[in-house]
This record gives structure tokens, C-alpha cells and sequence, in this order.
């Protein structure tokens, strides 16, 4: 799909109305690849690429470029959509940032994120770290159990590892899992 | 301060002193003045005392503490959004001396001068509420914008509300509780942080990635600087001429110009950095998905030391030596 700038405004309106609980969770996930980090980030780095790489995205779609402003639509297997926008792209870095534009509860039971995702050296290999700050499912002061921060943790950390797992097996060259 | 008989009015931190050598300013030190850091996720209260490399005994102070503010006599002041409260910490025995229950969800936090009352943030409930500091009963409220969050307080009994979802600043009249202007700025106001001069108030934008500069006098914004990145927070240097911006995107402390905005450093820090208090020739920043506390070198603008803290620090405050 592709968004006119007043269709892209709005959406980024409603996504930060109302989207931030004052208590913020942490998500924090990291793994280590047998491949040089520009192995790791030239399939990585893509933003719109994740569906290339994460076992739980059935397809993602870009519009907007690989930098700043960029967006990716991703839809889970599971079902649900995320709809994120580029923050920041720093190739030089092996690095990005991004934030949920317009929160899903049923892609993740969380109302807002920001992430970034890192490649760095480790030995003869790479570290990718992927971490990020959300706001759970509800921000109320009383949460539903299937919207509370437990259920955000639990979540966006699982999300994370697999998507982990799943780019380390396709670095790797080896069967996705 | 020893850790002798107390002497001085505030006492919490010879409170940990006693609870191990290590905590709390230790027995002849120089300690001008004493960091106050609130831990969200773990939901502590640490102290660190002048040129310590490690924080106090951590004070269970409950659930989820956002924002911590000093009060007259040393007594500190923390909101607890998830919880609808406030606690008090400090006087004759240095530790929750009391809590109070409060509407909504507070989270900005200033105290007036004479220490009496509390002016609160309402976060979901769009307005600020005065409560009174001895007994945190509500004695009035008045709207602002939609989720107020950075509160400070002149001490000409001026008010200013960073009013996040509003994109603007409420001004409010804090011994009527009226508002008597907004003045739109950036997207996402979050912090605020007032010059020596009072003549200046400076906004720091989440969304818009910028700081307003707000001349308090005319109540209008005369300046705006690029940081970049996701600003979370904001101090002013003791002479009115450097402003310190926490970069949250970049997990940097950002040093500008006060005058005209020029970038003059960037200081790598921990990852999310929120809270940034300055005291003498160094700034603390608290590291949010760190669990840390950067003590940055104002002349070299270096961090000298990371402190461990624990989980979640987002808010510090600092309390002077004169205060105790």
C-alpha cells in the first residue's frame, strides 16, 4: 500500500496519541553469527527486508526508502500488522532505529516501541543486538492480564530472539527453523 | 556530614551510611551535595554521593517510581503513575515517611518553595493538581494540555507544563491554579529546564528531535536547536550558558550553545539516557536501559565514571549541601 503524506500524517497522529503509558519496558535480545558483520548487515540492513529473515513475518512492504522516513508494513504469520517508520539508518554504523507507528494488538500486545537494531565484531564473527523500550497493551492503570507489562515482556522478547535465531540460521546457511 | 549522630536536617543519607561502608557519602568526604536517583523498574531510591564510583544501599520506595524531586529540608518527592501515589523520604528517620494517594496518574512533580505544596501531573487526567506537601490533600487542579509530563516552577510562583500530546507549554498561575497562556513548541514536549535568569525556559522535543527556547518574559519561543535523535532531557549549566540534552535515539548527552544553539560536544553516555541534573563541573545522566548513572566531566566533556543502579533509573535529582 502506498501512503499519501496526509494518509502518513494521520497515521502518525493516531499512533502517538494516547500510545505512551508513563512505564516504560525494556526488550533486549541479542545473538552471535559465524559471518563477518557486513555479511550480517547486508541482509539485515534492508528495512523493508525483515520477511526475509524473521520466521514469523509472513511479508513485509516498504515504501519511502531505506533511510530516515522510510516505513515497512509487516504482516505476522500469526496475524496482525505492524505498520514502523525509519528513524534513523546509519550503514556506516551497522545500525538502525525504528518506532511502531500505529500499535496492533493483535500483531503484539503492546501500544508504542522504539528499537534499534546493531551489528558489531565479535571474534571472528558478529554480534547483532536488538533492543528496544515499549509501552504495554493497555496503559491503564488496570491492565488486563493479556495487556499488562508481563504480557509486553514476554511478547517483544520472544519476537525479538526469533527473529534472531531466524537471521543467524539464514546468515548461517542453514534451514530456517 | 560523618556518619556520627545526625546533626543536620536531612538525614537519609546518613541513614546509609549506616547500612554499609560502601553506601552513602562516606565519613569525610567533601560531599558538597548528594544525587538522588528513582529506579522505575526496580523501584528504589539510590543515593551517590560527591565523587563516589558506586551508588547507596538501595530504599525500597514502591512500585514503579517515574519522576523524584527535592523539597525544602531535604525531603525528596517521587510519583509512582501506576500506582496513584506519592512518596515523601527523608526527615527524623531517612526513609518512607509517608505515602499518599493521589487521583490519577502523577508523574511531573514540582515542590513550591516554602515547601509547602506539591504541584502534580495528572499524565492521563490532562491537568496538574496542588496537593499539600505535609498531608498530600488535593487543594485544587487546573487542565492543561493532553499528557503532561516535565513540570517546573519558577520561583515567582510560575508554572510551566510541557504538555507532550498538545505539542506546547502550558503556563500556569500556581498560587490561583489559572492558566494564563500555552505557547506552542516542538512535537512531543517532554522536559523543561529553566535558565539561572529565569528568563529563559528550555523544552526538549521527543518527536520533533529539537529543543524550544521559551523567553519567559515575552512567553513566546525565540529560538529553536537542532539535537537530532529523541531528546528526553535537559539541564542548563549553573551560568546560564551551556544547555545539556539527553539523546535517547543516539545514547548521547548532547552540549549546546545556550545563546545560539551550536553544537559543542557530544558525550557518548548509556543506552535510553532520560534524567540529566548538573552539580559544580559534572552532569549525571540516568541510563534508562543501562541501569546506570554517566557522570560526565563538564570542563573535559568526558564521562569519568558509569554507576551501576538499579533497574529502570529514568529520573535524579541533586540535594545541597545546605539542605542537610
Amino acid at each position: 500500500m502506498r501512503l499519501g503524506v496526509p494518509a502518513l500524517v494521520l497515521i502518525l497522529l493516531s499512533g502517538a496519541a494516547l500510545a505512551h503509558g508513563p512505564t516504560p519496558q525494556k526488550v533486549d535480545q541479542s545473538i552471535v553469527i559465524a559471518a563477518k558483520p557486513d555479511a550480517v548487515w547486508k541482509v539485515v540492513g534492508e528495512f523493508a527486508g525483515i520477511g526475509t529473515w524473521h520466521p514469523d513475518v509472513a511479508r513485509s512492504e516498504g515504501s519511502g526508502g531505506n533511510a530516515s522516513g522510510g516505513q515497512r508494513k509487516v504482516t505476522l504469520k500469526a496475524g496482525g500488522t505492524l505498520n514502523e517508520g525509519l528513524d534513523e539508518m546509519n550503514a556506516a554504523g551497522r545500525s538502525y532505529s525504528y518506532r511502531l507507528t500505529d500499535p496492533d494488538l493483535k500483531a503484539l500486545p503492546v501500544s508504542s516501541y522504539s528499537a534499534t537494531l546493531t551489528v558489531s565484531p565479535e571474534g571472528d564473527g558478529a554480534r547483532v543486538e536488538w533492543f528496544g523500550r515499549f509501552y504495554r497493551g493497555d496503559t491503564g492503570n488496570e491492565p488486563p492480564d493479556d495487556l499488562n507489562d508481563e504480557a509486553g515482556r514476554t511478547a517483544m522478547n520472544r519476537y525479538f530472539a526469533e527473529g534472531l535465531k531466524g537471521l543467524k540460521a539464514k546468515v548461517e546457511g542453514k534451514a530456517a527453523p | 556530614m560523618t556518619g556520627g549522630p545526625v546533626t543536620g536536617r536531612f538525614v537519609l543519607a546518613a541513614l546509609l551510611v549506616g547500612l554499609g561502608p560502601a553506601l552513602g557519602p562516606g565519613p569525610g568526604a567533601a560531599a558538597a551535595r548528594t544525587v538522588y536517583v528513582a529506579s522505575q523498574g526496580a523501584g528504589t531510591l539510590v543515593a551517590l554521593a560527591a565523587d563516589a564510583t558506586e551508588a547507596g544501599a538501595p530504599l525500597p520506595v514502591g512500585r514503579s517510581p517515574a519522576q523524584v524531586v527535592a523539597g525544602p529540608e531535604g525531603r525528596l518527592y517521587l510519583t509512582h503513575p501506576d500506582t496513584g501515589t506519592i512518596t515523601v523520604v527523608g526527615g527524623a528517620d531517612g526513609s518512607i515517611r509517608q505515602t499518599y494517594s493521589v487521583p490519577g496518574q502523577p508523574f511531573g512533580i514540582a515542590t513550591s518553595p516554602d515547601g509547602a505544596h506539591l504541584y502534580v501531573g495528572d499524565w492521563a487526567g490532562h491537568r496538574v493538581m496542588r496537593l499539600s506537601a505535609r498531608t498530600g490533600a488535593l487543594e485544587g487542579a487546573v487542565a492543561v494540555g493532553r499528557e503532561p509530563a516535565g513540570l517546573v516552577l519558577d520561583r515567582n510562583g510560575t508554572l510551566y507544563v510541557a504538555d507532550r500530546e498538545s505539542r506546547q507549554v502550558s503556563v500556569v498561575d500556581a498560587r490561583t491554579m489559572t492558566r494564563k497562556a500555552t505557547i506552542a513548541v516542538g512535537t512531543g514536549p517532554f522536559a523543561l529546564a529553566l535558565n539561572p535568569a529565569r528568563d529563559r525556559l528550555y523544552v526538549a522535543n521527543v518527536r520533533s528531535g529539537d529543543v524550544s527556547v521559551i523567553d519567559t518574559v515575552a512567553r513566546r519561543v525565540v529560538a529553536t536547536f537542532t539535537v537530532g535523535g529523541m531528546p528526553y532531557g535537559v539541564a542548563v549549566s549553573p551560568d546560564g550558558g551551556r544547555i545539556y540534552v539527553t539523546d535517547q535515539r543516539g545514547g548521547n548527552l548532547v552540549v549546546l550553545d545556550a545563546e545560539d544553539g551550536a553544537l559543542r560536544a557530544t558525550v557518548p553516555v548509556g543506552r535510553y539516557p532520560e534524567g540529566v541534573a548538573i552539580t559544580g563541573q559534572q552532569a549525571y545522566v540516568a541510563n534508562w536501559f543501562s541501569d546506570s548513572v554517566s557522570v560526565v566531566d563538564l570542563r573535559s566533556l568526558r564521562e569519568t565514571v558509569r554507576i551501576a543502579v538499579p533497574d529502570g533509573p529514568r529520573s535524579l535529582t541533586v540535594v545541597p549541601e545546605d539542605e542537610r
